[in-house]
Parts: structure tokens; C-alpha cells; sequence
């Protein structure tokens, strides 16, 4: 069962992925991403990460694709007309790779003992959320906490630089 | 096998309760406008001349909307403005996923628990979904290739990235309470008293966050006061413009369905979901007897009042409208006078002595109507809301997200960890 699911996932990740790639609209392809993002917390959850695959949705999919989307919406604007529905020609030989990657996921679901591979149980508490805060709140607080400051410092970079050298209200 | 017949059977009933508080709930707000300005409100549809006050309204509005021709803008994006009304209505239900709307039920020995998902981060799960619900409303925007119907989309993404921060936060307080991440967990924490009198709600041990997370149900809900992507006087309808026929039903249907969600949410979280007050489940079950009779006695005597009731009205308005309708008051005394006699012949059983394993579906029953009965009443106070309130201006909006709720999210969060800490 936790095998089957796996490879469904992992088929659906790579589709998402390579439609995410292939589209000419960039709102299609974020749309495409957000699907993705979903099948890899799918393959979280069958793993054993529940938690880590609920903040994959929350996280990536809820706050940082609606961002990115709210963006892509704003730059692009409305659908473009007479938009070019096809792939150009040198693009072409790419269409053999989905039905490659479908053959390749479905040898190697029947070549691998998708048993065995899962008959390893996670210990106990494994990716529960006791376990992922006793990790980044107890051994990894350091690393946590650095990176939270250089996110905020790119932050205010970003602000600094968006707002462009006339803007900038210290000068 | 076993286990997936009882989760269909739970879904099964969780769809079911939705999607019959959805045509309640288009009946009470059609009423309830009514009712709040003053005028009489829905009441002309009628099956042989019985109008049952306009609810048959919601059964001729699923009719005409399964038959009206679907018009759909030339220059849309095909699969995207397809895929819109699907996704709303798909996210919107898969909530329901983690909330508990009874304690257990046992049934042929086995002991259901009554939730179709016990997650470990179940609250988690409802602020992940609820963030997945603006794809739906921005894709609809989008792909309609609308100026009116874009606008309501891109209001929708910032209304939503702006109140999903102060609903975690108003969430991580009560998680702080009651120290877990399950929902279940949460409702059965809400059991206990508090000096022996108050009961543990969340809204007891949690007002300041409790009234961030209302207002932010209510804008995630899309619903007045927050009605802003859909603003009728500003950008015509907004998001669901350019929708017409079942997709259009079927974004209405998702509003209805967010409500009940939001409702049942509130309920659980911050109302004892489906505890009754003062009476935790060993109570419910000792007093089982006393409480049935009770509860039996009650319903014959309300029945017998409202049957009389019907009948004086038959005799007052004999010939008023000399047509069908003037059947309807004798047919609503039968039928009240058939439940009153159902509940006297209940009495007739010796409820009394319900016996254990009677006693345990007595409670586990209660508990369910306990929790749809708040259900019920949190829906009807998101009515009540919409038409009393105006619509907030977008600066007002943005204005009151950020500078007055986060900060004060952030306040209640320390105090209470501060608190938490300390006792």
C-alpha cells in the first residue's frame, strides 16, 4: 500500500514538475508547481513525515505560491490572446518524456521489492511534531536560529533595494 | 475492510450534514435578510400548495441552476477557468477531514471514534487546507480574462495572505492551552470545569484569541464584513463574474459549505464541540433514563403547543388564499401532532431503564446533536453578521489585519505562554 502510494506521488511529483517546465504561461506553470509541491508532501507523509508534509502544503503551497502566483497575476495580466497553444518545433522530441518517465517509474516499481524497501519502520515518535521541534529547538537551534536572521536580512535588502536610490528615506 | 466501510460511512455522514446545512443555511439567510430588514422574504415556491416557510425555495434554485445555459467568455483560459468552481468545492469539504462531531459511537461492540481523520497535526491540517482555498477563487479570477473579475481575485490573494498569520497565531494560543495539536484532543479537553463551575471552553481560557479567530473565519470566509473580493458595488460580483449555471452553483454551494466550516470550527475550537455543558459523557451516561424521559416528554409537549398552534391558525385563515395553500396549517398540525405521538409512544417503552449499552448510544447520540446544534447557531450568526454590518474599505481592511490583529495575536500568544509558564 505505502509503496503504491509512493510511486502514484512520485509519478504525479515528476508530471507536475515537467508540466510546470513545459508551460508558456507562467500562471499555468506556477499552477503546475503547486501540484507538485502537494505530491512531494504526499511522498512525505507516505515516508512518515506527517508534520513535515502538513508545513510542505501550508507553507510552500499556501503562503509562498499564492505570493508568487499574486505576482505572476499582477506582471502578466489577463490571459493573452492568440497565445501560442503549442511547443516550438525544437521542443518537440521532449513529448517522449513523459511516457520514458512512465515506463521508467513502472520498472521500477515492479524491479524493486517495494516491501522491503518500506519494512524498515521509522522508530517510534519518528516526524511527529515533538520530534522535528526537540531537532530544530534543541541540537539545530544555532543553524535555526541563524537562518532566521538571514532571511530577515534579505528581507530588508530586498525592501532596501526595491525601493529603488531616490526612495530611500535615510539619504 | 472494516475500517473503510466505517470512514465512507463517516464521510458519508459529514457530506450529508453539509450539504443539508448548505440548502438550510441559503433558506436562513434568505429569511434572515428578511427577518433583520423587516420584510416577509421567500415564500411563493410550493409543492401542492405546501410552501414549508420558503424552503422549497432552495430545492427551485438547484433546478434552475442544473438547467440554465451555461455562458462561459470567449477568450477564457479553458482548463483553469473549468478547474476554478471544482477546486473551491473540493477544499472547502476536505476540511471537515479532522473535525470531531461526536466523542465515540459503538456499534456491533466496536468503538468509533467520531472523526474521519485523527491527525497528529490536525491543526495543522485546517489552516493548510484553508490556505489552499484562494487558488480555487484566484484562478477564477484569472483565467476569465475579466478586469473586474482579476480584481477579485488579486483582493482574494491579499485578504488571505493578510488574515491566514492572525488565524495561526489566534490557533497556536489554544494549542498552548490545551497542549496538543489534535483536534480531538482540543474537544475533549473541554470537558473539564473551571473552579468547579465554568466549563473549560476555548472561548473561556482563550477570549482575546478567540475573537481573532472569529473575525479571521471571516475573512477567510469571503464573507461580509470581508466580502471584498466579491464587492458587488465596487467590482460588480468579482471573482465568479463571468461564471453562469452549476459552476456558478457550485461557487455559491462552496460559500455556503466555507460557513459551515467556519461554523463547526468554532464550535469545536472554541465552544466545547461536541461537549454538552455541565454534563461530560460518564454524567450523560448515568443519568441516560432520566434525561431520555425528559428529553421525550419535552418533545411531546412542544409538539402538542406547536400542532395546537397550527390548528387555530387553520381555523383563522379558513378560505384566506382559495387555493392549494390553504391546506398547509392542517397539514402542519398532523405532522406535529405525528411526531408528538412518536414521542409519547417512546414514553410508552420505559425509557427509564435504558439499560449500559442503551446509555452509551444515548450520550454518544446527544453529544452529535449537541455539536450540530452549535453548528447551527455559529452559522446563523455568520448571517446575522452579514446583514448587520457594512463592508470594510480595502485600507480598512489591510489596516485592521495588520496593525491591530497581529500585534495583538502576538500579545496573546506571550501572555498566554507567560501564564502557561508560570501556573
Amino acid at each position: 500500500m505505502e509503496g503504491l502510494l509512493f510511486w502514484f506521488c512520485g509519478g504525479f511529483l515528476l508530471l507536475g514538475g515537467l508540466m510546470m517546465v513545459l508551460q508558456r504561461s507562467a500562471v499555468v506553470s506556477a499552477v503546475w508547481l503547486v501540484f507538485a509541491f502537494i505530491c512531494a508532501a504526499g511522498i512525505f507523509a507516505v515516508l512518515g513525515g506527517v508534520f513535515l508534509a502538513v508545513m510542505q502544503v501550508l507553507v510552500y503551497a499556501g503562503a509562498i505560491m499564492v505570493l508568487f502566483l499574486f505576482v505572476i497575476m499582477m506582471l502578466q495580466g489577463p490571459v493573452l490572446e492568440g497565445e501560442r497553444k503549442l511547443m516550438p518545433v525544437g521542443m518537440w522530441p521532449l513529448i517522449a518524456v513523459p511516457p520514458v518517465a512512465v515506463l521508467l517509474l513502472i520498472t521500477g516499481y515492479l524491479r524493486s521489492d517495494a516491501t522491503v524497501a518500506f519494512a524498515a519502520a521509522p522508530p517510534a515518535g519518528f516526524g511527529t511534531v515533538e520530534a522535528v521541534a526537540g531537532l530544530l529547538l534543541g541540537r539545530y537551534l544555532l543553524a535555526f536560529e541563524l537562518i532566521s536572521i538571514v532571511l530577515l536580512v534579505a528581507l530588508v535588502g530586498a525592501l532596501a533595494l526595491g525601493r529603488g536610490e531616490r526612495n530611500q528615506p535615510w539619504k | 475492510m472494516t475500517i473503510v466501510y466505517e470512514s465512507l460511512a463517516k464521510i458519508g455522514f459529514m457530506f450529508a450534514v453539509i450539504m443539508g446545512m448548505v440548502v438550510v443555511l441559503i433558506w436562513m439567510e434568505r429569511k434572515g435578510a428578511a427577518f433583520i430588514q423587516d420584510r416577509t422574504g421567500p415564500n411563493r415556491a410550493s409543492i401542492a400548495g405546501i410552501r414549508l416557510a420558503g424552503l422549497i425555495h432552495p430545492v427551485a434554485d438547484v433546478f434552475k441552476l442544473l438547467f440554465k445555459e451555461d455562458v462561459a467568455p470567449a477568450n477564457r483560459h479553458r482548463a483553469l477557468y473549468n478547474m476554478a468552481p471544482w477546486l473551491v468545492m473540493t477544499v472547502a469539504l476536505s476540511t471537515y477531514a479532522v473535525i470531531p462531531f461526536g466523542d465515540f459511537l459503538t456499534v456491533a461492540g466496536r468503538r468509533i471514534p467520531l472523526v474521519v481523520a485523527n491527525l497528529d497535526v490536525g491543526m495543522l491540517y485546517i489552516l493548510a487546507v484553508a490556505s489552499l482555498g484562494t487558488y480555487g477563487i484566484v484562478m477564477a479570477g484569472w483565467a476569465a480574462n475579466n478586469k473586474f473579475t482579476f480584481l477579485g481575485g488579486m483582493r482574494a490573494t491579499a485578504q488571505m495572505i493578510s488574515y491566514e498569520i492572525n488565524m495561526g497565531l489566534a490557533l497556536l494560543g489554544l494549542m498552548l492551552v490545551f497542549g496538543s495539536l489534535r483536534v480531538t484532543d482540543i474537544a475533549a479537553g473541554q470537558a473539564d470545569l473551571i473552579w468547579g463551575f465554568l466549563p473549560k471552553w476555548g472561548v473561556v481560557v482563550q477570549p482575546v484569541g478567540f475573537l481573532l479567530f472569529l473575525t479571521t473565519v471571516y475573512a477567510e470566509t469571503n464573507r461580509n464584513p470581508f466580502d471584498l473580493p466579491e464587492g458587488e458595488s465596487e467590482i460588480v460580483a468579482g471573482y465568479h463574474l463571468e461564471y453562469s449555471s452549476l459552476k456558478f452553483a457550485l461557487f455559491f454551494m462552496a460559500e455556503y459549505a466555507h460557513m459551515v466550516i467556519g461554523a463547526a470550527l468554532i464550535a469545536t475550537l472554541y465552544f466545547g464541540g461536541y461537549q454538552v455543558p455541565w454534563l461530560p459523557r460518564p454524567a450523560l451516561e448515568e443519568h441516560a433514563g432520566l434525561l431520555l424521559t425528559l428529553l421525550l416528554a419535552g418533545t411531546a409537549l412542544v409538539s402538542v403547543l406547536i400542532s395546537v398552534a397550527f390548528l387555530r391558525r387553520a381555523g383563522r385563515e379558513r378560505g384566506k388564499f382559495g387555493d392549494a395553500r390553504d391546506r398547509e396549517p392542517g397539514m402542519g398540525a398532523g405532522l406535529w401532532l405525528i411526531i408528538a405521538l412518536a414521542a409519547l409512544a417512546g414514553l410508552l417503552q420505559n425509557p427509564w431503564h435504558i439499560g449500559p449499552s442503551g446509555a452509551e448510544a444515548f450520550a454518544s447520540f446527544i453529544q452529535i446533536g449537541a455539536f450540530l446544534a452549535k453548528l447551527v447557531f455559529f452559522a446563523w450568526l455568520f448571517i446575522w453578521v452579514r446583514w448587520t454590518l457594512p463592508r470594510f474599505r480595502y485600507d480598512q481592511l489591510m489596516h485592521v489585519g495588520w496593525k491591530i490583529m497581529l500585534p495583538l495575536g502576538v500579545a496573546n500568544l506571550l501572555v498566554t505562554a507567560l501564564v502557561m509558564a508560570l501556573v
